[in-house]
């Protein structure tokens, strides 16, 4: 280990990594980059040279309210559809990992199978149930299907099952009803693998396409990136608007992200190990 | 005593409110557009106060989800009385029961509108015509200048169409010679068949029955429409191709009205000029399409409905939506013979046009001929596909569909 | 000991009412309309496996199902093996570790729909990657890579590789983390190569975590849609399954029951696969 050598690896190993930094961000600077440049075609590399910089094209998302309602419609039933999971996986969850019942069994095999099955197999019958139940083109359609997810219940299940049961004895020793030791002791005490839920569902949700999409027809039911998809499909819609677009799509996940890195990447690599 | 009163009263409201009750006539209609949604909601009013004792609600559908919620709606019984439809839907909803048969209603004065064999579907008319659309050529004036061609010249046939496309295309690396489409469904197969119909090609044997798309005209406007692809063309979708055409990169693209709509609405600076598209003999065959108004089978309000249908298709208002929307061809014969028409150059192309536009057969299987069509020119386009072996395949594609 | 089985139903219901009404009936009745012609506006009739035979002669579900095959076995190994790549690559103790890896991660949390908006743009005729690609002495196709048979599956491919490999290198990661670094001193001590150390330990104990990839990775290949419907409408030969499901069951003429059967024989495809890896799975001795 001569000390140029390691110099010399060490140099290499950054360059490889700041390579494929360039790359791997590159799309999403870019994105940011068109976002902000004002009207005109733009063309590849030697759109780089001009420096003008615009936030009109934001200015017009909120000026036509082609993006305002879309953008409030994801964060509303993002924050509905994260909070239905918080409670219902941890409901779920708490009832496979302390009673053993032949159900319990059955349903653990459920939740199973439905990480299993590819979801895009139930589009057409889900779509036909959500016409027949009249909730087609509704929020109800973007909401009630999503609330609890198998992912999530495993996710609780497993930490439950590490919570020792002596915490809910005693409680119960002390005359607790058995639904306020659930949620005013136990619930608390997950509160780490609740919030790793909660940004998996959040972020899923968020970038959700195919079933918002299907599952609703009027404008003012789209969330951001069904607007975004159908948004170019309009006549006169320049790539400036569409990136700005893209971009607000974008800046919550991404402020998100950094705020909370460590649990995305623990509640990824969690699920990963437990198989 | 004071309860039998009171209920007496009631009934006695209850009756009168029917009686002045209004019937209440539900429309679905497409124009969402800002420019457009007022006069179209002026319309409703004044038909609300000529009628006092229909109420008139309007509900606006748009293009990307129009289609879908109608189906829905009648699949599940909850069509609206009256519905806009586009030429190619009127089959299929037609052929499903879902649309009443409007001939009686019609015949008084049918005369005085086109568009009606868009709407005939086995022998019986089911809408009544409201807009007409056709896509005419848009001609770049700069870009003919510069190819050697004097200010007011215009292609005629075919064959100089081609020429010039060629010297134009050869002015420039960034210039084209014409707007080609992109594999873009619903649009591709609108852009080829002027040129089809426009070389004696036919879909079907004028009984239509036979399936003739890969006659030897038919072969020949697919080698013509490729050559004129490959070696000059502009690629993209409409819109890329309408902003190149802006942009002043591309010699000729085959539009709509919208684009003259668009180029006034936006003040673009560009000399162009519109002429019919180029044929054998000039000037060629169109596309054509349109909007229709119909009335759902089940309604409950079908008089009502009627009236108010006769009221938006009446030449004046026609005129009225006409100037807000810059269309270029309402139904109405007299509306055409408007000043604001006939004073209008631009205008006026379209109108020529409309008389020499084709419409593809009102067959509830459309969707299915217009796909394998529009497949047969994708792969002669982008494929690996001859052209002769690509129309061949789509008519046997075709007779088989149609045999089922 | 009844109250606390009724407790334990109580607090499981949301599961069961959204395991039945929104999972089990659905993929019943899908079961069942596929052997139906439903068609909204139609009605519908009980055909049998018409559906079935109608898909196995019908040339665009037979494209789109080569297509998805494509996509599926021509990313699957390219993404795993770059992921695993990049996982070696950031391992290591070094300073900044931690932003190279949310930097590679970032595509990942990324909208899709947002990510093929961006790679339309890119692949554009004229746009960035044809530059990059005219520069690098490669022709690029004169209408874009989108717009060109011959590119337009493999442009998105490359797209869906770039953005997912982030997610399977956070994964290999914590399978290197699980790895005893005894193993490694060991061989260190035995003078074993690092080339070495790699083949005959890195690999096999990180069979479990590669084949868990392997099977997530093909379970969502095979739904490929969003990137088709955002970026080519399912033309140029890129129509996948899904989008076969949608454009049949849900655009065109809406045959509920032909797109149903469509969607059941992808999921036998997908379980069919899933199993096979599973297999794979249980075997006792590597398959490296």
């Amino acid at each position: 280990m001569v000390g140029s050598s390691s110099l010399l690896s060490k140099l290499t190993r950054y360059t490889v990594l700041s390579l494929i930094l360039g790359v791997m961000i590159f799309p999403m600077l870019w994105m940011f980059r068109v976002s902000l440049m004002p009207a005109g075609s733009i063309s590849g590399i030697a759109s780089l040279s001009n420096l003008t910089i615009t936030f009109v094209n934001f200015a017009d998302l909120f000026a036509t309210g082609n993006m305002l309602r879309p953008l409030i419609n994801s964060v509303l039933i993002g924050v509905v559809v994260t909070l239905g999971n918080i409670f219902f996986c941890f409901m779920v969850a708490y009832s496979l990992a302390r009673f053993r019942t032949r159900l319990n069994k059955i349903l653990i095999a459920s939740v199973l199978l439905v990480v299993m099955i590819p979801a895009h197999v139930i589009i057409i019958p889900l779509y036909i149930l959500c016409v027949e139940a009249g909730i087609y083109d509704t929020y109800w359609a973007l909401i009630l299907p999503w609330l609890v997810n198998p992912i999530g219940i495993f996710l609780v299940k497993q930490y439950i099952e590490s919570v020792p049961p002596s915490l809910e004895e005693a409680a119960r020793i002390d005359g607790a009803s058995e639904l306020s030791i659930i949620f005013r002791i136990v619930m608390p005490v997950c509160k780490p693998a609740l919030a790793v839920l909660a940004i998996q569902v959040f972020f899923t949700n968020w970038n959700s396409f195919l079933f918002p999409y299907i599952l609703t027809l009027s404008d003012s039911l789209r969330t951001l990136p069904v607007a975004l998809a159908l948004f170019q499909g309009h006549q006169a819609v320049d790539w400036q608007h569409l990136m700005a677009g893209s971009s607000l799509a974008v800046l919550p996940v991404l402020a998100l992200f950094l705020f909370l890195q460590r649990h995305i990447v623990s509640g990824i690599t969690a699920g990963a190990i437990k198989q | 005593m004071s309860r039998r009163i009171a209920f007496i009263s009631l009934a006695l409201f209850l009756m009168a409110s029917t009686a002045i009750g209004q019937t209440k006539v539900t429309w679905w209609q497409f124009w969402t557009d800002p420019n457009i949604r007022p006069t179209i909601q002026a319309i409703v009013d004044e038909f609300e106060k000529q009628n006092p004792d229909i109420e008139v609600e309007l509900t606006d559908l748009t293009w990307s989800n129009g289609h879908e919620k109608i189906v829905i709606a009648f699949s599940t019984g909850r069509g609206p009385d009256v519905v806009e439809l586009g030429s190619d839907w009127i089959a299929q909803f037609a052929e499903s029961g879902h649309l009443a048969d409007l001939g009686e209603f019609v015949s008084s004065d049918s005369a005085d509108f086109q568009g009606w064999g868009m709407a005939t579907y086995n022998e019986k008319i089911y809408a009544r015509p409201w807009f007409l659309g056709t896509r005419v050529m848009y001609v770049n004036r700069t870009l003919l200048t510069r190819a050697g061609y004097d200010n007011d010249f215009v292609p005629y046939t075919l064959d100089h169409f081609k020429e010039v496309a060629y010297k134009i295309d050869s002015l420039s690396n960034k210039i084209y010679g014409f707007g080609s489409n992109t594999a873009e469904k619903h649009r591709l197969y609108k852009k080829f068949l002027p040129f089809f119909w426009s070389m004696d090609a036919q879909l079907f044997t004028d009984d239509g029955k036979y399936c003739i798309i890969s006659s030897v005209q038919a072969v020949d406007a697919l080698i013509y429409y490729k050559e004129l692809h490959d070696s000059t063309g502009y690629v993209g979708t409409q819109r890329q191709i309408e902003d190149a055409f802006l942009d002043g990169k591309i010699g000729f693209v085959q539009s709509g009205d919208w684009l003259l709509k668009r180029i006034e609405l936006e003040k673009r600076n560009i000399d162009f000029v519109i002429t019919n598209v180029p044929g054998l003999k000039y000037p060629g065959y169109s596309f054509k399409g349109g909007e229709f108004l119909a009335v759902n089978a089940n309604s409950e309000n079908k008089v009502a409905a009627k009236k108010l249908i006769r009221f938006i298709t009446s030449p004046e208002n026609q005129i009225k939506f006409c100037k807000a929307n810059y269309s270029a061809n309402p139904s109405s014969k007299e509306a055409q013979k408007d000043p604001y028409f006939a004073e209008n150059e631009n205008l006026q192309a379209f109108i020529r046009q409309i008389r020499l536009a084709v419409h593809p057969p009102v067959d509830p299987d459309w969707v299915h001929i217009e796909n394998i069509i529009e497949e047969a020119i994708e792969d002669a386009l982008f494929g690996q596909g001859l052209p002769a072996t690509a129309l061949r395949d789509a008519q046997i594609k075709i007779t088989n569909l149609k045999k089922k | 000991m009844k109250q606390s089985r009724k407790t334990a139903l109580l607090l499981a219901s949301p599961w069961i009412l959204t395991f039945l009404i929104f999972w089990a009936i659905p993929l019943v009745h899908s079961l069942i309309i596929g052997f139906t012609d439903y068609q909204l506006l139609k009605g519908s009739e009980w055909i049998g496996l018409a559906n079935y035979k109608e898909l196995l002669s019908d040339q665009s579900f037979l494209d789109s199902l080569s297509n998805t095959f494509i996509f599926v076995l021509g990313t699957i190994p390219v993404t795993t093996i770059i992921s695993l790549g990049l996982a070696l690559l950031v391992n290591r103790n070094f300073k900044g570790r931690a932003l190279f890896r949310s930097a590679y991660f970032l595509p990942s949390i990324t909208s899709m729909v947002v990510i093929a908006l961006i790679f339309a743009n890119l692949y554009e005729r004229g746009g960035y990657v044809a530059t990059l690609a005219a520069m690098i002495g490669f022709t690029p196709p004169e209408h874009g890579f989108l717009f060109d048979s011959s590119t337009a599956l493999y442009s998105i491919m490359a797209m869906d590789v770039w953005m997912s490999v982030g997610y399977y290198m956070l994964i290999f990661l914590a399978g290197l983390k699980a790895i005893p670094d005894e193993l490694y001193e060991a061989a260190e001590i035995a003078g074993a190569s690092r080339i070495r150390q790699f083949f005959s330990i890195t690999l096999p104990l990180l069979q479990p975590v590669a084949l868990f990839i392997l099977v997530i990775n093909s379970i969502k290949s095979f739904q490929v849609f969003i990137e088709i419907f955002v970026m080519t409408s399912g033309k140029f030969e890129t129509s996948t399954i899904v989008y076969f499901i949608y454009e049949t069951g849900l655009r065109t003429d809406f045959r509920l029951g032909y797109a149903s059967a469509a969607a059941y024989l992808l999921f036998l495809i997908i379980g069919g696969f899933s199993l096979i890896q599973f297999a794979l799975m249980r075997r006792k001795q590597p398959l490296w």
